[in-house]
C-alpha cells in the first residue's frame, strides 16, 4: 500500500474545491434547466424556486428526442459494430500472414490513420451520395466503418501477436473452418481490445457531429441528436429553459455509458491513444 | 504432393482475400479514394452541380497563397491556437494528473470531475459555454463586480479568440490528464524513494526523474493535442461559428465554408489538401522531435 503523502487532506480539500469550479457550467446548466425564462433571465447563479420539469417535456417533444435516440443508437450500433467485425477479421489475416503482400495490405489499411477527416470530407459526400448512403441512419453507420476500421485494425494487429499461433493450427487439425476457428477460438481471445474498440468507436460516433452533418443534412426525418442539439440551439432567439433541458437529455446517455463502463473507458482510451 | 500443395495455398489466398477484402473496400472507399479524388479536386473549378469539373491546374493553390486573406487569417488563427492550447493542456494537464496520481482521499471522484466534460460532445459543449458566457457571466458579474465577467466574451474580436481556446482546453484537459496518469503508473517507485532518501526535493525529483521517464506519454499527448488543435472544428462552428467577422475561423471551418456555403468545391479541396500537407509536416516534425528525448528506464 502506498502511503499518503504530507497533507494528504488539505491537498484533497483544494481539489474538491478546484474540481467544483471545473465542472460549475454543468451544474449552472443542471440548475437552469429546471427554472423558467424569466428567472434564468433575472440571475442563473440561483436555485429554482420551484422544480420546473415541464421544461423537458417540452425539450423532449422539440427535440423528438425518442426519435432521434433510436436513431443515434441505430448508428453507433452499426458503424460499431461493422468495425469490430471487419478490423477484428483482418486484423487477426493480416497479422498472421507474413508475406508481402499482407505487409503492403497492412500499410494500405493502417495509412488513413495519417488523412484528416477535413481533407477528404469533400469527395466523401459525393461517394456517399453516388452509392445512395446519404440521408439515411443505416447509410451513415456503413460510412463510418471506413472511417473506424484503420485505427482499430491497427490495436487489433499489434494484439494478435500475443495469442499463440498453435491455437489456429490445432483448431484446423480439428477441422474447424476457418471463420468457425476465429469466431470459437480466436475471437473470444480478443476481448480486451474488442472492449477498447467499442468504447472509442462507439464514443465517437455518438458524439460526432460533422460526418452525420454532412450526410444526414438536409433530412428532416432522419437526424441524430447532435443534429438536434445544433437544429435546437441556433435559432435565433434561444429559450434557455427549454435549451438547457435539451442538453441534459443529449449528454445523459453518453454520461450513464460512461459511470458504467468507467473503468474500461479510461482503459480503452489510453490504450487508442498510445498504440494510435 | 505438388497438386495438393498448390491446392492449399489456393486455398489460403482464399481465405486471406475474404478476411481482408471487406476491411480494404470500405478504407478504399470512404477514406482513400475520396482524398485521391480531392486531390484531383484540387485542380479544378467545381460547383457541385455541373457534370463536369473544369481543369484550372494550380490556379486554387496560386489564389489561396497570394488572394486569399481569409484562408491566411484562418491559417494565423489555426496555429496560433494550437501553440496555445497544446501549450495550456499539456501542463495543466500533467500538474493534475501528478496530484491525483497521490495516494488521496477521493481521487476516482476528482478524476472523473475532470474528466467529465471529455465524454460531452463538443458540438453541446460550445453551446453550454455560449449559456455561461452570455447569461452565466452576466449574474456572476453583478455578483462579484468583477471586472472579468462584464466583458464581452464573445463579441469582442480579441476576446473570443481565448474564449475558444479556453472551452477548447477545458473540454479536453481529462482526456490528456489520463494519458499522463497511465504514464505515471509506469515510473518505478524504487527509484522516487531512493531519491528521497539521497534528500532530493519533489520539484527535482520530477524534473529530474519523473518526467525523463514519462517523456513517451508526453509525446502520445503532444502529438494527440497538436493534431486535434490543427483539425478544431465542431467547438467553434456551435461557440462561435467563426466571428465575430472571421477572427475565429479555423482551417477546418474556411475548408467547410468554402465547399458547402460557398459552394467552391475545387477552391475548397485544394485548402483541404494544405490541412493534410500542415498537419503531417508538423506531427512528423514533432514525433521525430519528441522520440529522441525518450529515455529507458
Amino acid at each position: 500500500m502506498m502511503r499518503r503523502p504530507r497533507g494528504a487532506l488539505a491537498i484533497s480539500c483544494v481539489m474538491a474545491v478546484v474540481a467544483l469550479v471545473y465542472i460549475y457550467p454543468l451544474i449552472l446548466v443542471a440548475i437552469n434547466s429546471l427554472k423558467t425564462f424569466a428567472q434564468i433571465m433575472e440571475n442563473v447563479l440561483a436555485l429554482p424556486t420551484q422544480l420546473r420539469w415541464e421544461n423537458f417535456a417540452n425539450a423532449f417533444t422539440l427535440m423528438r428526442y425518442p426519435n432521434l435516440f433510436l436513431n443515434t443508437l441505430l448508428v453507433t450500433c452499426i458503424g460499431t459494430g461493422g468495425v469490430v467485425l471487419l478490423a477484428s477479421l483482418a486484423g487477426f489475416k493480416l497479422s498472421r500472414s507474413r508475406t508481402r503482400i499482407s505487409w503492403l495490405v497492412f500499410l494500405l489499411c493502417v495509412a488513413p490513420m495519417m488523412i484528416p477527416f477535413h481533407s477528404f470530407m469533400i469527395a466523401l459526400v459525393k461517394v456517399a451520395r453516388t452509392l445512395h448512403l446519404t440521408n439515411s441512419i443505416p447509410g451513415l453507420g456503413v460510412v463510418y466503418w471506413g472511417l473506424g476500421v484503420p485505427l482499430s485494425l491497427f490495436m487489433y494487429h499489434g494484439f494478435v501477436k500475443t495469442v499463440p499461433g498453435e491455437l489456429d493450427d490445432c483448431a484446423a487439425i480439428d477441422g474447424a473452418r476457418p471463420l468457425r476457428t476465429f469466431f470459437q477460438v480466436i475471437f473470444p481471445l480478443l476481448q480486451p481490445v474488442t472492449v477498447s474498440v467499442i468504447v472509442i468507436n462507439a464514443m465517437w460516433m455518438w458524439n460526432d457531429f460533422l460526418l452525420p452533418l454532412l450526410i444526414l443534412g438536409g433530412s428532416k426525418t432522419s437526424q441524430t441528436l447532435q443534429l438536434a442539439a445544433y437544429n435546437f440551439f441556433g435559432q435565433y432567439k434561444i429559450e434557455w429553459q427549454n435549451a438547457m433541458a435539451g442538453v441534459l437529455l443529449t449528454i445523459t446517455p453518453a454520461i450513464i455509458f460512461y459511470l458504467i463502463l468507467q473503468r474500461h473507458i479510461i482503459k480503452g482510451m489510453v490504450a487508442g491513444a498510445v498504440k494510435g | 504432393m505438388t497438386a495438393g500443395r498448390r491446392r492449399a495455398r489456393r486455398r489460403r489466398g482464399f481465405e486471406f482475400l475474404w478476411m481482408t477484402a471487406p476491411a480494404v473496400i470500405v478504407i478504399l472507399l470512404f477514406v482513400e479514394i475520396p482524398f485521391l479524388m480531392s486531390i484531383t479536386y484540387s485542380f479544378t473549378k467545381w460547383n457541385g452541380l455541373d457534370k463536369v469539373a473544369q481543369f484550372v491546374g494550380l490556379a486554387n493553390y496560386r489564389e489561396l497563397l497570394t488572394a486569399d486573406p481569409g484562408f491566411g487569417g484562418a491559417m494565423t488563427f489555426t496555429l496560433v491556437f494550437t501553440i496555445l492550447t497544446v501549450a495550456a493542456i499539456n501542463v495543466i494537464a500533467l500538474l493534475l494528473a501528478v496530484i491525483l496520481d497521490m495516494n488521496l482521499r477521493g481521487k476516482n471522484v476528482l478524476r472523473a470531475a475532470f474528466y467529465i466534460p471529455n465524454i460531452i460532445s463538443l458540438i453541446v459543449i460550445g453551446y453550454v459555454w455560449r449559456f455561461i458566457f452570455s447569461r452565466g457571466f452576466d449574474s456572476l458579474g453583478s455578483l462579484t463586480h468583477l471586472g472579468i465577467f462584464q466583458l464581452s466574451w464573445l463579441g469582442d474580436p480579441h476576446l473570443t479568440f481565448f474564449s475558444v481556446v479556453l472551452v477548447s482546453v477545458w473540454q479536453s484537459i481529462g482526456f490528456y490528464m489520463v494519458i499522463y496518469i497511465a504514464g505515471l503508473q509506469t515510473v518505478p517507485r524504487e527509484q522516487l524513494e531512493a531519491a528521497v532518501i539521497d534528500g532530493t526535493g519533489p520539484v527535482n525529483r520530477f524534473f529530474r526523474i519523473t518526467l525523463p521517464l514519462i517523456m513517451p506519454s508526453v509525446t502520445v499527448a503532444v502529438f494527440y493535442s497538436v493534431s486535434n488543435a490543427l483539425k478544431t472544428f465542431d467547438v467553434i462552428f456551435s461557440l462561435t461559428f467563426g466571428g465575430p467577422g472571421t477572427v475565429t475561423t479555423s482551417i477546418a471551418l474556411d475548408i467547410y465554408k468554402t465547399a458547402f456555403s460557398d459552394n467552391r468545391f475545387g477552391y475548397g479541396s485544394a485548402k483541404s489538401v494544405v490541412l493534410f500537407l500542415l498537419i503531417l509536416v508538423v506531427t512528423v516534425t514533432q514525433l521525430n522531435a519528441f522520440k529522441r528525448r525518450e529515455v529507458q528506464a
